[in-house]
C-alpha cells in the first residue's frame, strides 16, 4: 500500500509537471491550435464547399453559364439570319422578329430576280436611307396583322419604317422562286420546254411590261455567271392562284442546274403557247433594249 | 495528508483532461459534417466580376458587387498598424485564437448567458465573413474558430491580413480598404494619412454608426480611440497621435447623400433581376447601358429640390407630414427611352420610388384621354359646344353624382378646346357619361396606362391611381401624334468581352390616327398658352409645348404632365401620407403651383441652347378660328375667337 501510495504521489507530481509543461507549450507554442489547424487542413479536401464565399463562386459560375447560354442562342439567331439566301426567304421565315445587317439586306435585295423587292422599298428610298451614313441594320417584325420593316442606325433608332400588310406573305408565296434541278423535275412537260435560242425571239414580240413581268433582268443571270439553257411553261394553273401558271427558266450555275419559277397570268402563257404553235418565231421584231436599259426604274 | 490530495488532484485533472479531449472530439465529429472547405488561395474571394451600369452619356453611374482588392504592399502601413491595434492587438502572436480575449469573452458571455462579447481575432472575423452567417450562437462561433485555426495553419499572416483588409465592410457601400479610401477620402489606400487610417480602422466595428458622412463626431471619436490603441501597442508615439489629431481629415463629398441616379439604377436592377435572375445581374460581370441621361437627372433633382424647399416653407403642416415628395419622369418621344426617373427628393432618406411604385390620383391630367375618346367615338371636335352647368347624374344603386367645378362657377356653353384649357369638370363628366367609362378605359389602355382603372363616371376627373411613368409614356404618345412607344430603360447589355447579350429595338405602334390626335395636341397647347397651365409661359418657357395640370380632391396630389416635340415629362408632388397640401393661409396647392414650376425649371435646363421645334401638322388638318361659346366660325379678326385644329372633313358652322 505504501509503495502504491508513493507511486501515485510521484505519478501525480509527474502528471502535474507534464500538465504545466503542456500549458506552457500551448501558451507559448500554440500546439493545440496548430494541431487542430493542421488536422483540419489535412481533412480540407474531404469537406463540402459550403458558406458565403463558395455560394458567391457558384452564383458567379451560374451567371457565366447564363451569359454563355444567351450568347449561344444569339449566335444561333445570327447564323439563321445569315443563312437566309433570298429576299423571299427573308419574309417567309419571319415568324416574330429578325435583324439583318445592311450589307446582307442589300445583297438579298439586289439578288432578287424581279421587281417584287422594289415594291417593298425602292432603290431610291434605300439611297435616301443611306444618305447620312448611319444605316446599320434592318429590323423586320411580324406582328401577325402587319410586317414592320425598320431601317435602324447603330443605336437601333429607326431611320425609316415601312409597314406592310401581312398579305405580303401570300404575295411573296406566289412570286419568283428558285429550285434545284431540271424543268422536268419540276413537272414541266417535255413538249412545253424550249431551248433559249427558240424562246428569246418570241419574247421580243411581247410588249415591254409583259417582258419585264415574264423575264428577269438579264443582268441577274450574267452577273452571277448563270447560263440560261431552256425555258418552259407549265400546263396547269398555279395552285396558289388559279388565274396564274408558272414560267420556268432553267440555267446552269458553276455546280448545279437550277430553275427560276415565275408566276405568270394564264392569258400571257396561253398567248406564248399559241405563238409557239404558229411557229412564227423567225418573224419577231421586238427588242429587250427598252425594257432593261434602266433596270430599277419604277413603273408604278 | 498530502498524498490523498495529490491523488485526488491527479484523478481530477486526468478526468477533466480526458473529458475535454472527448468533448472536443465529439464536438468536432458533430460539426465536421457542415464545416466548409477552405479555398486554395484567399485571392479567390475577390474573383467575381462586377456589373457596371452606364448612362446614355457614357458615364459609369453604378457598379454592382465591386471589389477593389489590392496587395498588402498597396495598403498604407499606418492603416495596417491601426486595424491590428483596434481589432486584434496580438495578431502576430496568436495562431487564430487570442487566449486572453477568448477567456474574457467566455467569462462575460457565461455571466450574461448570451453572446455579449466576441473576442474574435482578425482571423476569426475573416473566417466569419467568408463562410458564416452573422447570427450569434455557440455552434457558429465554434465553427468559425475551427476554420480560423485552419486558416492560420494554411496561410501566412500577411495573406490573412490582406484578405481581411480587402473584404471587410466599411459602411457606405464600401467593401475593402481600397474602396473605403476612395469613398471617404477620394484617394488610394496606400496614400492614407495617419488620421484617415485611424478613422477607417474604427469603421469595421460600427460601419453605420461611425460613418463620418452621417455621424462625423462619432467617427472622429473612433479615430481618437484607434490612435490611443496604436500608442498603447507602441505602433506610434504620443506625439504622432497629437500631430494626427491636429491634421485635417479631408473627407470626400458624400456620394450616397445626393446621387440622383439611384432611383433609376434601383429600378433597372429590379427589372433585370426579374428578367434574368439575381445571379446574372450581380455576378454576371456585365455592362448595362441604360437610357438614363445623368445630366438631365441632375437637373431634375435640382429643379425639384429648389421648388420643394420653397414650398416646404409655405406649407402649413410640412413638419408633421412632410417633407413634400416628388416624382419626375422624362421620356424621349421618338423612341420611348426613359431619360429621367426621379422617385423622390432624396434617395438616402427614402428609397421608395414614387415614379413607378406609387399610384396616385392624376386628377384633371387624366382628362385628355376623356376628350380624345369623345372626339373619336362621338365625332366631337375641339369646336363642339358642351354646356357647363350644374348637373346631377343618376347612378343606379348609388347616390346621384353632382360633379363640381374647381371654382364653383359654370361657364355655360363652351367649346371643347376652351373647356380643356380651363379644366372644367362638368364638361369632362358629361363626356364620360356620353361615351361610357369603358370606352375611356379602352383609350387609356391604348396610351399604355396599365394600372387598374375604375369603370365609373368619376373616372372623368382622374379618380383612379396611375404612376408618373405611365403618364409620361401616355403624354409622349400624344406628342408623337398617336405613336405609342413602350418606355424602356436598357439600351443594350454586354458581357465582359463586349459581346451584346441584349439590345433594345424600337417598336413604335401607331395607336391612333395622326389627324385624330393632333386636335387634342393643339388643345393641350392651348392649356399652356392660356389655360390652367399658363404658368409655364409666365415662367418664361418659350418652346412649343402642350400639357395638362392635375389637382385632386383636398389638394392631396398635384400634377403637371407636359411635352415638347422631343420630350414628355410627368411631375407629381404630394405628401407620402396623402395629407392635403395647404399653405399657412389654408390655400390649397394646385398643379400649376405645385408641379408645373418643377416641370418648367427642369425643361428650361434640359432644352437650354436647343432650337424651338414646332409639332408637325399632319395631312388632313385645318385651323379655324371659332367663337368659344357657339363654336361658329368667328368673324374675321374677332378678338374673342379661339383657334382650333380640326380634321379637314369637320364642318364648322359659319357665323350666324
Amino acid at each position: 500500500m505504501r509503495i502504491l501510495g508513493v507511486r501515485f504521489y510521484w505519478n501525480g507530481v509527474l502528471f502535474l509537471l507534464l500538465f504545466a509543461v503542456a500549458v506552457a507549450l500551448e501558451l507559448y507554442g500554440h500546439v493545440i491550435e496548430r494541431g487542430i489547424g493542421h488536422y483540419l487542413k489535412w481533412q480540407n479536401p474531404h469537406r463540402q464547399q459550403l458558406g458565403r464565399v463558395w455560394d458567391k463562386e457558384r452564383k458567379s459560375v451560374l451567371a457565366q453559364s447564363k451569359v454563355q447560354t444567351i450568347l449561344s442562342s444569339l449566335d444561333l439567331k445570327e447564323q439563321s439570319s445569315e443563312s437566309i439566301e433570298s429576299f423571299r426567304a427573308l419574309f417567309e421565315t419571319l415568324h416574330s422578329s429578325l435583324v439583318v445587317s445592311r450589307e446582307k439586306f442589300l445583297r438579298l435585295y439586289f439578288d432578287y430576280p424581279g421587281q417584287w423587292s422594289h415594291r417593298i422599298v425602292s432603290p431610291f428610298e434605300l439611297m435616301e436611307i443611306d444618305a447620312n451614313q448611319s444605316w446599320r441594320r434592318v429590323l423586320l417584325n411580324n406582328s401577325g396583322s402587319a410586317i414592320a420593316v425598320s431601317f435602324i442606325d447603330g443605336s437601333n433608332n429607326p431611320i425609316k419604317e415601312i409597314s406592310l400588310p401581312a398579305s405580303i406573305l401570300f404575295e411573296v408565296q406566289s412570286t419568283r422562286t428558285i429550285k434545284r434541278g431540271r424543268l422536268e423535275e419540276a413537272n414541266f412537260k417535255e413538249d412545253l420546254i424550249f431551248p433559249i435560242k427558240e424562246f428569246l425571239p418570241l419574247l421580243r414580240t411581247l410588249d415591254p411590261a409583259t417582258q419585264k413581268a415574264l423575264f428577269p433582268d438579264p443582268k441577274w443571270f450574267l452577273e452571277k455567271n448563270y447560263h440560261v439553257t431552256r425555258l418552259g411553261v407549265m400546263s396547269e394553273s398555279f395552285e396558289a392562284n388559279p388565274q396564274t401558271t408558272l414560267f420556268g427558266i432553267e440555267y446552269e450555275t458553276d455546280f448545279h442546274t437550277d430553275i427560276l419559277l415565275i408566276p405568270v397570268p394564264l392569258e400571257v402563257a396561253n398567248n406564248l403557247l399559241s405563238q409557239i404553235e404558229k411557229n412564227d418565231l423567225d418573224n419577231s421584231q421586238g427588242s429587250f433594249k427598252d425594257v432593261y436599259e434602266e433596270p430599277y426604274a419604277e413603273k408604278n | 495528508m498530502t498524498r490523498p490530495l495529490v491523488e485526488k488532484l491527479f484523478f481530477a485533472a486526468l478526468g477533466i483532461f480526458l473529458l475535454a479531449v472527448f468533448a472536443c472530439i465529439g464536438v468536432y465529429l458533430v460539426l465536421s459534417r457542415d464545416l466548409p472547405q477552405l479555398p486554395d488561395t484567399l485571392e479567390k474571394i475577390n474573383l467575381s466580376l462586377p456589373t457596371e451600369i452606364y448612362s446614355v452619356d457614357g458615364e459609369r453611374v453604378a457598379v454592382l458587387g465591386e471589389r477593389r482588392p489590392v496587395p498588402i504592399e498597396d495598403i498604407s502601413p499606418d492603416f495596417l498598424k491601426a486595424i491590428i491595434a483596434v481589432e486584434d492587438a496580438s495578431f502576430y502572436r496568436h495562431k487564430g485564437v487570442d487566449h486572453l480575449a477568448l477567456f474574457r469573452a467566455m467569462f462575460r458571455n457565461l455571466r450574461e448567458k448570451r453572446i455579449a462579447q466576441g473576442g474574435s481575432t482578425i482571423t476569426q472575423q475573416l473566417s466569419k465573413n467568408l463562410f458564416f452567417s452573422f447570427e450569434r450562437n455557440w455552434v457558429r462561433k465554434i465553427k468559425e474558430l475551427l476554420i480560423a485555426l485552419q486558416m492560420e495553419a494554411t496561410f501566412t499572416k500577411q495573406r490573412i491580413l490582406e484578405a481581411y483588409c480587402n473584404q471587410v465592410y466599411f459602411g457606405n457601400g464600401a467593401y475593402g480598404v481600397e474602396d473605403a479610401s476612395r469613398v471617404y477620402f477620394a484617394k488610394r489606400a496606400k496614400d492614407l494619412t495617419l488620421l484617415q487610417a485611424a478613422l477607417l480602422s474604427g469603421l469595421p466595428n460600427s460601419p453605420n454608426n461611425a460613418n463620418p458622412f452621417t455621424n462625423y463626431d462619432r467617427a472622429v471619436r473612433r479615430a481618437d480611440y484607434a490612435l490611443d490603441r496604436m500608442v498603447k501597442a507602441g505602433a506610434i508615439t504620443p506625439r504622432q497621435k497629437e500631430d494626427a489629431l491636429a491634421s485635417s481629415l479631408e473627407l470626400a463629398d458624400s456620394r450616397g447623400e445626393s446621387d440622383p441616379n439611384l432611383y433609376f439604377i434601383d429600378y433597372v436592377v429590379g427589372l433585370l433581376e426579374e428578367d434574368y435572375g439575381k445571379d446574372f445581374v450581380h455576378f454576371g460581370g456585365t455592362k448595362i447601358f441604360t437610357t438614363l441621361d445623368a445630366r438631365l437627372q441632375k437637373f431634375a433633382m435640382k429643379a425639384a429640390e429648389n421648388h420643394l424647399e420653397d414650398l416646404d416653407k409655405k406649407m402649413r403642416e410640412a413638419d408633421a407630414h412632410g417633407p413634400l415628395q416628388v416624382a419626375l419622369v422624362a421620356i424621349e418621344n421618338r423612341n420611348g427611352a426613359v431619360r429621367v426617373l426621379l422617385g423622390g427628393r432624396n434617395y438616402s432618406r427614402s428609397q421608395f420610388n414614387r415614379a413607378v411604385s406609387s399610384n396616385r390620383l392624376p386628377g384633371s391630367s387624366f382628362k385628355p384621354f376623356v376628350y380624345l375618346t369623345a372626339m373619336e367615338t362621338l365625332g366631337y371636335s375641339p369646336a363642339t359646344v358642351v354646356k357647363d352647368e350644374p348637373i346631377t347624374i343618376d347612378i343606379p344603386g348609388s347616390s346621384p353624382w353632382e360633379p363640381q367645378n374647381f371654382e364653383d362657377e359654370f361657364a355655360g356653353d363652351i367649346v371643347l378646346k376652351k373647356a380643356l384649357m380651363r379644366s372644367i369638370n362638368v364638361v369632362s363628366a358629361k363626356l364620360v357619361q356620353a361615351t361610357t367609362p369603358a370606352r375611356v378605359i379602352e383609350t387609356a389602355r391604348q396610351f399604355g396606362i396599365t394600372s387598374p382603372l375604375g369603370n365609373h363616371l368619376s373616372l372623368a376627373l382622374g379618380t383612379s391611381g396611375v404612376s408618373p411613368l405611365e403618364m409620361a409614356a401616355a403624354y409622349s404618345a400624344i406628342a408623337n401624334l398617336g405613336v405609342y412607344n413602350k418606355p424602356y430603360f436598357v439600351q443594350w447589355i454586354e458581357d465582359y468581352n463586349g459581346n451584346r447579350l441584349y439590345e433594345h429595338f424600337y417598336l413604335g405602334i401607331q395607336r391612333f390616327p395622326q389627324k385624330s390626335v393632333y386636335p387634342l395636341l393643339d388643345m393641350m397647347k392651348g392649356v399652356v398658352e392660356g389655360g390652367t397651365g399658363s404658368v409655364v409661359r409666365k415662367m418664361g418657357f418659350e418652346h412649343p409645348a402642350g400639357g395638362k395640370t392635375g389637382t385632386t380632391n383636398d389638394f392631396k396630389d398635384t400634377w403637371f404632365d407636359g411635352f415638347t416635340k422631343d420630350l414628355a415629362v410627368s411631375v407629381w408632388v404630394g405628401y407620402d401620407d396623402n395629407h392635403p397640401m395647404r399653405d399657412t393661409s389654408r390655400h390649397g396647392l394646385t398643379g400649376s403651383a405645385g408641379a408645373a414650376p418643377i416641370w418648367v425649371n427642369f425643361m428650361q435646363k434640359a432644352l437650354e441652347g436647343k432650337n424651338k421645334i414646332n409639332f408637325p401638322v399632319p395631312a388632313g388638318i385645318k385651323f379655324e378660328k371659332v367663337d368659344p361659346q357657339t363654336g361658329h366660325l368667328a368673324e374675321g379678326g374677332s378678338p374673342e375667337g379661339v383657334e382650333v385644329a380640326v380634321k379637314e372633313e369637320t364642318q364648322l358652322r359659319p357665323p350666324p
